[in-house]
């Protein structure tokens, strides 16, 4: 069953296509990331989804139906513009956001005890959301995100300002929610946590749609055609060699694409007594290289197009 | 609809318990109250202090009539003007001279020149610096007059004893005559009415601007979607409207509560402390005023209320708002300032036609009943154009508003805003 199924839904704004013919179909239980670079549509997909903009064509099912009121409460939304009401007090804010889930009375006030708990905020239920810093504030969003228990959960940008602390607890609870058989889409720009947990990924790029699949048979298609290299000293001769397509520097850390049918072995060996190699790595390309090559190439494309 | 209530009642608890709600409602009565208290004692607590006042009698037979006639009193007791009488000398012109000085070094406030052909129609003359305290004015030529006039019923051989009945001024009682009656009415009831079209200004142009900020909170702190993530757009600026409605009516409902309580113990209060007041008659506001009140504030309050919340929409700040504030602004002060011209003509054709454009109708229809309850079929012309036109910007509203509350960056010009209606 599909907790997700987006057929051929288009969105314009005036001439501007923020949204071009795009389908997808994100299978239950699974963690699924929207990547793709700013302004790429990302956001206005996720609106569409939720029902906040209507698509100007397509259809969108979500846990199987048409998106509606009722399946509101079934669906978590954590927006990528997101804030509380700064006067109301932190108790009584996640009880209107329950209260709008149509979760009710002593139902709600457990849950919000318990997740305030969870997140260790317990002791600021009764202050003023405008006492609390940015992080706690946006731990509070998470609740209001979760306290539904929502089958399907969407996340735009769910990082963008957590500490590594809070980065973690956020990502542990993901997991859980996938173990429980919930579905979380979630949007972002750090590879590096993409990798770690997402069972599926789409790139979005220019309001259409240039990757999809799961993330473990995109970077299989890539083959290893990557070398990661942990070095130091001076490398910029690595540059220059034949057997080299492209290069990402890092000052201590390197990410090699070889060319079609070099060898590896040959770089290593005229690295050898240049610098010194912490860790000479032959692998699939990392997310970050395949996000940037295919975001690349399809703007190299737009520019010939024109 | 259970998500709308869960809007409203948030609306409701969060105004209801800042500061400004319960010192609005709370001053709200009093400012009111000092409004028709101030001047009510301003007038019997006069501050004056003594003046001296020359007289000029060349009929040489007023003057001490008039000193003993003018015997107002200051709040100290002691009289209020001192007369002094002044004998010509050589020639009246250099008298007259002398005084004009004394005048202007305020050795005199004023001096009155009685002529000797003064029961013969000769004019008095009061000359003073300042020619605009009308009591002053009022009470010297009140006095003359009816001296003058008792000499001459005198003069006419009439028993001096019956001419202080004969002279009994004539009271003066206004009544109102409506489709009901005719009702006593001493001036009271049109305070009272210019006071609430006063209050249903001030309420609408307030809860107005209370939306405009709600809706600007809920943007710039980017908490709308994640509210909206629940609800329609719609809902939500219904639930908002609605529950600032709310806060509107306690508010009413407080005020009423003081208003009956004031007009049940005032009067004591008032007549303990001055006992001249006592005789002012607290005015009776027939019902159907009130209704009408009710009415066309909720009507006017939605009216308003939702263009607020369009505008809101569209900014990013308050301070942008106030821009696009003023036009609206402006639909709510036009009707007060012609608030005189239709209390003097309620019937005219003009202001049978300004009470009937729905911006203006609130005010001027709600004006134009309390002056001069206006034929059944204006005033429901009026209800219906004003709900049609309720609904229309309730429609408008609404498809800027869904699209607005979420863009963010430069304010949308009028042509952007036209096509934001277009968006599905």
């Amino acid at each position: 069953m599909d907790a997700l199924k987006i057929e051929k839904i288009s969105k314009r704004f005036g001439d501007f296509y923020a949204v071009k013919n795009f389908s997808l179909k994100i299978p239950e239980g699974t963690i699924y990331s929207l990547l793709g670079p700013n302004g790429a549509g990302k956001t206005t997909t996720i609106r569409m989804v939720m029902n906040i903009i209507i698509p100007d064509e397509g259809s969108i099912q979500v846990l199987t139906e048409k998106m509606d009121d009722k399946m509101k409460s079934r669906v978590g939304y954590l927006p990528e513009d997101r804030g509380l009401y700064p006067k109301m007090r932190v108790g009584e804010l996640l009880l209107f956001f329950a209260e709008l889930k149509g979760i009710r009375g002593q139902e709600a006030r457990n849950r919000i005890d318990h997740w305030l708990e969870r997140f260790d905020l317990a002791n600021w239920k009764f202050k003023k959301v405008e006492e609390l810093s940015r992080g706690m504030q946006q731990k509070i969003q998470f609740i209001a995100t979760m306290i539904h228990q929502p089958d399907l959960i969407i996340l735009d940008e769910p990082f963008s300002g957590l500490d590594p602390v809070n980065t973690k607890l956020l990502k542990d609870i993901m997991l859980e929610m996938k173990n429980q058989g919930r579905t979380i889409i979630f949007s972002t720009h750090r590879m590096e946590q993409v990798e770690m947990i997402s069972d599926n990924i789409c790139l979005i790029n220019k309001a259409e749609m240039v990757l999809e699949g799961k993330l473990s048979d995109i970077k299989q298609q890539y083959g290893k055609n990557t070398v990661i290299l942990d070095y130091d000293g001076d490398a910029s001769f690595i540059r220059t060699l034949p057997e080299v397509e492209k290069i990402d520097d890092y000052g201590k850390f390197m990410e090699i694409k070889m060319k079609e049918r070099s060898d590896p072995q040959d770089l290593l060996n005229k690295s050898v007594g240049k610098i010194r190699i912490n860790k000479f790595e032959v692998r699939e390309p990392t997310l970050n290289a395949i996000f940037i090559d295919k975001v690349g190439e399809s703007n190299a494309q737009d520019n010939i197009g024109h | 609809m259970r998500k709308i209530i869960s809007v409203i009642k948030r609306e409701y608890i969060q105004i209801v318990r800042t500061k400004g709600f319960i010192i609005g409602t709370i001053l709200g009565p009093v400012l009111m109250a000092a409004f028709i208290v101030v001047p009510i004692l301003v007038q019997f607590v006069s501050v004056d202090k003594q003046e001296k006042i020359g007289v000029v009698d060349l009929s040489c037979e007023v003057f001490k009539e008039l000193d003993k006639k003018l015997d107002q009193e200051l709040k100290d007791g002691n009289r209020r003007y001192i007369l002094q009488e002044l004998k010509i000398k050589e020639d009246l012109g250099q008298l007259l001279e002398e005084l004009n000085k004394k005048v202007l070094a305020k050795e005199l406030a004023a001096y009155i020149y009685i002529p000797e052909n003064i029961s013969e129609g000769g004019i008095a003359e009061y000359v003073s610096e300042h020619v605009s305290d009308f009591d002053k004015q009022g009470n010297i030529g009140q006095a003359l007059s009816s001296i003058i006039i008792e000499k001459r019923l005198r003069g006419e051989g009439l028993d001096p004893e019956k001419i202080g009945q004969y002279m009994r001024p004539v009271r003066l009682d206004t009544k109102k005559v409506t489709t009901r009656g005719v009702e006593r009415d001493a001036g009271g009831t049109f305070m009272i009415s210019f006071v609430l079209v006063l209050i249903l200004y001030m309420t609408v142009i307030f809860y107005g601007q209370i939306i405009l900020r709600g809706v600007i909170e809920e943007k710039s702190s980017r908490v709308v979607e994640i509210v909206l993530s629940s609800l329609k757009p719609f809902q939500l600026m219904a639930g908002k409207i609605l529950g600032i409605a709310a806060v509107g009516f306690t508010q009413y409902a407080i005020w009423a509560l003081f208003g009956i309580a004031a007009t049940k113990y005032s009067g004591n209060v008032v007549s303990r402390f001055f006992p001249a007041a006592a005789n002012f008659p607290i005015p009776t506001i027939p019902a159907y005023i009130f209704i009408y009140f009710i009415v066309f504030f909720i009507l006017g309050y939605f009216l308003y209320g939702t263009m607020y919340a369009g505008i809101g929409s569209l900014v990013n700040n308050e301070k942008e708002a106030q821009h696009l504030v003023m036009p609206v602004t402006m639909f709510l002060v036009v009707p007060i300032m012609l608030m005189m011209f239709v209390i003097k003509s309620p019937d005219s054709s003009v202001s049978v036609i300004l009470s009937l454009i729905p911006f203006f109708a609130p005010i001027l229809m709600l004006l134009r009943i309390s002056v001069l309850l206006p034929p059944f079929p204006q005033i429901a012309a009026s209800i219906v154009l004003l709900i049609l036109t309720t609904i229309l910007m309730i429609w408008i509203s609404a498809k800027i508003y869904r699209v607005g509350i979420l863009m963010y960056g430069k304010r949308p010009g009028f042509a952007e805003i036209i096509k934001w209606m277009r968006y599905r």
